[in-house]
């Protein structure tokens, strides 16, 4: 079981790792377009491009390195469960890039985003495991 | 080492993917799809002899201080502030699709528009000090619209006045982040295209778009509709009697006075033509499908109203400066015509306009401008007899009638021909060289190079509101700080102020 989820671990890991990191290279990664759209557009044009992409690319490598080293599980499913919260603000910001029709019939980007529920799932079974084992375990102690 | 050893697995993961990416990098960079423009291989069509090791070669200096342009798609907001950016597009050609279905389209652009505008105003409001104050008893040739004193440029932070932002040298002020007369973008230069003044807007709604509206003030602009001029017909004055000429009105009005050449060439001036966002397809920019747009419609009486767009002459969409309708009044006086281009003939002018933004493709998806060479030569015939407004106070040779000027009018005219240098460029019958210069204003500022503009003819140039290339200039008093700074001039106050008053007068 600890093999399977430490498989699973990893691989959460290389995906976030090497997202993020081809953020810092210019014109380099294929979600860049909506990536910098919706953090401009959300942050109500505060941040530009350039910063947009910079903010989601570390984002992305910490929590990578997270699933790499698995340290600090809490910080980490924090940070994760809020890129994911982010990774679906596109369907409702630009629906018209995300749907060719609403809500069942999403675009390629569309479906870039849905297919998140699944690592989702999988960091959620990863993490929460270790966050509770460990809940419990300083609960025993305290008693 | 523990650590290392419990991590092997991870930091072997970490390794393998940074190497991989930064090697993708930089064999990636400065390839076709790339966006970022610098060349590093050599292809086979190159001088096959070895390059001296001292010569010079185009290299990307300065450019590390700028910014790759973002990725947008049609329609989605770009940065003011482009002058910071720099890089390729995808590629030069376009495409008569949109990125999303017509009704997704229109209601993107919708929702954006409220936020888009707020912004622009807020931009807008942050560079210019729109007070709408007039310079008392002076107006426009039509005689009804007041001329907007200045300048309204806002001064940047700890600077008191524009005399202490020109003492300081260039590097000083580009250091410093100082110069506020920086270029001015088109508020969308994702979709771009011709943007109408509001007073156009409301009589002609079929050019109203959905998603940006014009961001300079009905008073900073010409005067609607403008009076005209015939070089044939001096005695008549306006010939328009305060009236838009329109595809309805135009024989009435003309008949009698030009030629049927000239007649012919007027009509064309004024028959709408699809363009790249105003047209009957769906890859458009109106809610309702569009005939297009007429010459006339942004030269409106042979003049100007202001309407903007961007230069077609670069790519990708966010590299193209943004450029104000140029009058057509005294073409038949120049031999380079447009502000930013390079254009050598009025049919030629006639042919390339930028109603394809310079895409012949989209010209043939859409809908092509059928305007046959004789067809341009007429239009051209009409547009050589448009004249300036009249200029009582100058005689044959452009100087001031001493007796009907005034001695600020004089004294400014000392300092165009002296102190000020004005007449290096802005001489002859139009106060013009017919040259394109490099103003070089990246001295002043961190930014992508503009390259050469045209100097703009100065006959009536009190008519055509705001200045230089792209309208960054709301007031004649702003391009006299403008060049003030930028020539390193040093003019006074009260130099300054009859420079302006010498250029109300032309």
């Amino acid at each position: 079981m600890e093999n399977r989820t430490n498989l699973l671990r990893y691989a959460l890991g290389i995906v976030y790792f090497h997202f993020g990191l081809l953020k810092y290279f210019r014109d380099l990664s294929s979600a860049e377009l909506i990536a910098e759209q919706t953090i401009m557009k959300f942050s109500l044009y505060a941040f530009d491009a350039h910063t947009a992409l910079l903010f989601l690319a570390t984002f992305e490598v910490i929590i990578g390195l997270g699933f790499l080293f698995n340290f600090k599980p809490k910080l980490i499913f924090c940070l994760f469960l809020l890129h994911m919260a982010g990774t679906f603000i596109p369907l409702f910001v630009f629906p018209e890039i995300a749907f060719k029709f609403a809500p069942f019939a999403p675009t390629l980007e569309g479906q870039y985003i849905l297919k998140n529920i699944v690592f989702l799932a999988a960091g959620w079974a990863v993490l929460y495991p270790q966050i509770k084992s460990k809940g419990m375990k300083s609960r025993v102690e305290e008693k | 080492m523990k650590f290392i050893k419990k991590n092997a697995i991870a930091l072997l993961i970490i390794v393998l993917i940074s190497t991989g990416v930064y090697f993708s990098y930089q064999a990636y960079k400065g390839t076709d799809l790339s966006r970022i423009p610098v060349q590093v291989k050599k292809t086979s069509a190159q001088n096959p002899y070895k390059e001296a090791p001292n010569s010079s070669r185009i290299t990307n200096k300065g450019v590390e201080q700028l910014k790759v342009y973002p990725s947008i798609q049609k329609g989605m907001r770009t940065p003011f502030d482009l002058w910071n950016y720099y890089g390729k597009g995808d590629s030069s050609f376009g495409s008569p699709n949109l990125p999303m279905r017509f009704e997704q389209w229109v209601d993107f652009n919708k929702k954006q528009k409220p936020k888009l505008m707020a912004d622009v105003d807020a931009y807008m409001n942050g560079r210019f000090n729109f007070d709408s104050r007039a310079i008392p008893g002076q107006f426009m040739s039509g005689g009804r619209k007041p001329i907007m004193a200045g300048p309204v440029t806002r001064l940047p932070r700890g600077i008191d006045s524009f005399e202490t932002l020109a003492d300081l040298a260039p590097e000083e002020i580009k250091k410093r982040d100082l110069f506020p007369f920086k270029p001015l973008a088109h508020p969308i230069q994702s979709t771009a295209h011709m943007v109408f003044p509001d007073s156009w807007v409301a009589i002609h709604p079929q050019h109203k778009r959905l998603d940006v509206d014009m961001d300079i003030p009905e008073d900073y602009l010409p005067e609607f509709p403008p009076p005209l001029f015939l070089t044939t017909h001096k005695e008549l004055g306006d010939v328009t009697g305060g009236q838009e000429i329109t595809l309805d009105n135009f024989f009435e009005m003309f008949d009698g006075i030009i030629s049927p050449e000239q007649m012919e060439g007027l009509k064309e001036l004024l028959r709408p033509t699809p363009t790249t966002w105003f047209n009957h397809t769906s890859h458009r920019i109106t809610e309702e499908p569009s005939q297009g747009v007429a010459c006339l419609d942004c030269h409106v009486n042979g003049h100007t109203n202001g309407a903007f767009e961007l230069a077609p002459d670069s790519r990708p969409n966010m590299a193209r400066l943004r450029v104000d309708t140029p009058t057509m009044r005294g073409n038949y006086n120049l031999m380079l015509l447009s502000s930013k281009r390079s254009i050598r003939s009025m049919d030629h002018f006639a042919e390339v306009e930028e109603y394809f933004d310079g895409d012949p493709g989209m010209q043939q998806s859409i809908g092509p401008r059928a305007a046959k060479r004789e067809v341009t030569n007429r239009m051209g015939d009409f547009n050589s007899i448009i004249d300036y407004p009249p200029a009582p106070k100058l005689n044959p040779l452009m100087r001031l009638i001493p007796g009907k000027a005034t001695e600020s009018e004089l004294r400014g005219e000392a300092v165009f021909h002296g102190k000020g240098q004005c007449d290096k460029c802005h001489y002859g019958p139009a106060f013009t060289d017919d040259y394109m210069h490099d103003l070089q204003v990246e001295r002043f500022y961190v930014g992508r190079p503009e390259g050469p503009i045209k100097t703009f003819p100065l006959r009536g140039i009190k008519d055509s509101p705001p200045y230089l290339h792209d309208g960054r200039l709301p007031t004649l008093a702003d391009a006299v700080e403008f060049f003030n700074i930028v020539l390193t001039l040093k003019l006074t106050k009260q130099e300054k102020e009859d420079l302006v008053n010498y250029l109300l007068a032309l």
